[in-house]
């Protein structure tokens, strides 16, 4: 299936939710030829850390991947942005708020001058309320005092996001010096999987562009993806949660699944394409990173400087819905 | 207009002197103590503050962010059309101004809606050449322009108008209402209350929300066929931890004649909850979501 007729697909089973968005939404210009992209013959690296569980040695493992990365925090000011968007007890949506507050401490640790969490959560209104049942209110110190509810902070506008003439981002997201995308590993039923890029969505101000951020599914997801990557990434560095993932129907009703590592890197679509071949999943396959590659960053295996563990032993294929069992890396 | 309570003390004063003591200067409110104002905060405490000057002094605010095409938009630097002109129609019809600024905004919501519901998709809705959790020739409404129908903005824009036909006879007014009573029930959620747009995804079914569970029953009063969705909702309101899904409820079971619990607490930092709260109060001013019942 090539990747106009998947995020066709998946744009109109997103607008499926509240109706069909339109025969043309999310249909893109073509890829630019391989050999004329900006990051063409580059490599990134990117640092995978085994962690077996969310209570031991959490830190340690953080911070060594952290420093595996050589990502310099000192004096600047950090935004944490997890994956907080619904919750249900039966199941892990969110990254695990051992992940959120370890790494508020790894990097204030680190000498960043400001740590800061902000999520703009795509579904529900009652932003700290979903804080509250996630345990991110009861269990991250003074949670209320570093939270930013990026659905409702101020905001200015930017001009030529994924071609609009002006697009509104919180400020927070856009003061900051680094954005750290605290992304939980899962799969996604209309992008395939969701990762450090995709969790972008949640910088994306609901005061504007309601609750979910719908403007996006009518950019097309895998091009709001890529847009959003092209706007932030450059100044942001991926940490995602894949101790316990969700495989299956994710986002919000698959499964957990346990693949105990910490993946890491400052090329957000290098530690995606990682991500994806410890979940089974061919990134070359997955329509967002398609449009990343090359320009945006590295997916292409051999051009990943592969840091900490191989990923070689780490695979454990996560559950695909039917609509992308094609992703299934060989 | 109740909500003029001086005791602090009180579930009710208590959030009327949190909004009074953080009103910006400019008359609006931010989402948060000390930011920018925002139409939907604002909106809603000028709405519990109803009578009040600081309510007359939002309205001023609020009326200068009305665009030229009769919506209005969410704050004074984003040049967006919004949902939140239903708020403002409703501000304006509690205010009794029926004015042009009015007539303008009702008219814009009565030509918005969703564009799942464009000709072409609903025939191709028809023709089955895509999946559809709901029938998309019922017109909702979408939180901004270009976007698709959600319960929310549907519930907000059903109550303004509602409100509106009271004093506005329009056939395309009550055509509009009637249409979007039906859209909601037809994305209910099979538990029987509603989740925020769809009662399934990829043929899996949506649980519902207590919040917008809450909101569809506002924009429903006058049916007598909820019975299911009112179990639901007390029980939504034993459950959730979410204050603004209580007071939600709570406004809905009042406006529905149901007895609904108690409410209690310190205010939100939240200051759009801290609203919603004042209005849900015994002696709020919840009467301003008040609609004449279903659409003849």
């Amino acid at each position: 299936m090539n990747s106009n007729r998947r995020e066709f697909l998946a744009l109109a089973g997103a607008a499926s939710v509240a109706g069909f968005a339109g025969f043309n939404g999310g249909r893109d210009k073509q890829p630019k030829a391989a050999s004329k992209l900006p990051l063409a013959g580059q490599t990134s690296a990117v640092v995978v850390v085994k962690a077996a569980s969310y209570s031991k040695d959490l830190a340690d493992a953080m911070l060594r991947g952290i420093l595996e990365c050589e990502l310099d925090v000192a004096g600047k000011t950090v935004l944490l942005k997890p994956n907080f968007v619904e919750f249900d007890p039966n199941t892990c949506i969110n990254t695990d708020v051992a992940v959120v507050a370890t790494a508020l401490e790894v990097f204030r640790s680190l000498g960043a001058a400001d740590v800061k969490i902000g999520e703009g959560p795509g579904h529900r209104r009652d932003t700290l309320a979903i804080a509250e049942l996630t345990r991110y209110r009861s269990e991250i110190p003074n949670f209320d005092d570093v939270f930013v509810d990026l659905n409702r902070d101020d905001v200015t506008g930017v001009k030529g996001f994924a071609g609009r003439d002006e697009f509104y981002f919180p400020n927070s997201v856009l003061s900051a010096d680094i954005v750290v995308s605290l992304a939980k590993m899962k799969t996604h039923h209309w992008a395939g999987a969701t990762l450090s890029m995709k969790n972008f969505f949640g910088l994306v101000p609901g005061s504007i562009y309601g609750w979910p951020k719908n403007e996006l599914h009518h950019i097309g997801i895998d091009t709001a993806i890529v847009e959003l990557t092209r706007a932030f990434g450059p100044k942001s560095f991926a940490l995602v949660d894949g101790i316990v993932g969700m495989e299956g129907n994710g986002p919000i009703q698959g499964t957990r699944k346990q693949a105990g590592v910490l993946v890491m890197g400052s090329d957000l679509a290098a530690v995606d394409a990682t991500c994806c071949r410890i979940m089974g999943i061919d990134p070359t396959r997955v329509g967002y990173l398609q449009k990343a590659a090359d320009q945006l960053g590295i997916i292409e295996e051999s051009r990943i400087e592969q840091r900490g563990e191989a990923i070689k032993g780490l695979r454990t294929n996560f559950e695909l819905i039917k609509e992308f069992s094609q992703l299934r890396l060989a | 207009m109740a909500g003029h309570t001086s005791d602090s003390k009180s579930y009710l004063g208590a959030r009327l002197a949190v909004l009074r003591n953080t009103q910006n200067p400019d008359g609006g409110w931010g989402y948060f103590a000390g930011k920018s104002s925002w139409l939907e905060p604002t909106a809603y405490a000028a709405l519990a503050l109803a009578g009040e000057p600081a309510a007359d002094r939002a309205w001023k605010l609020l009326s200068s962010w009305q665009l030229p095409d009769g919506s209005w938009k969410p704050a004074a630097g984003v040049q967006v059309s919004s949902w939140g002109t239903s708020l403002c129609a409703t501000i304006a019809m509690v205010r009794d101004e029926w004015g042009q600024p009015l007539q303008n905004g009702v008219k814009w919501l009565v030509g918005s809606s969703g564009v799942e519901s464009g000709w072409l998709n609903v025939v191709a809705a028809r023709l089955r050449l895509v999946r559809q959790e709901r029938d998309v020739a019922l017109k909702s409404w979408p939180w901004k322009p270009g976007n698709s129908g959600w319960v929310e903005p549907t519930v907000h824009a059903l109550v303004a108008l509602k409100q509106a036909s009271s004093k506005i006879s329009s056939g395309e007014l009550r055509g509009r209402v009637q249409m979007g009573e039906a859209q909601l029930m037809d994305v209910r959620s099979r538990d029987g209350g509603w989740n925020y747009g769809s009662p399934a995804a990829l043929g899996v079914d949506l649980p519902s929300y207590p919040e917008t569970t809450a909101l569809a029953l506002l924009a429903l009063q006058g049916h007598d066929d909820l019975g299911k969705a009112f179990d639901l909702a007390r029980r939504q309101m034993g459950e959730t931890p979410s204050p603004m899904a209580r007071a939600w409820l709570t406004i809905a079971m009042r406006l529905h004649g149901v007895k609904p619990g108690e409410l209690n607490g310190d205010p939100q930092s939240d200051l759009m909850i801290t609203a919603i709260e004042a209005l849900a109060a015994p002696e709020g001013n919840y009467h301003v979501m008040r609609t004449a019942g279903a659409a003849a």
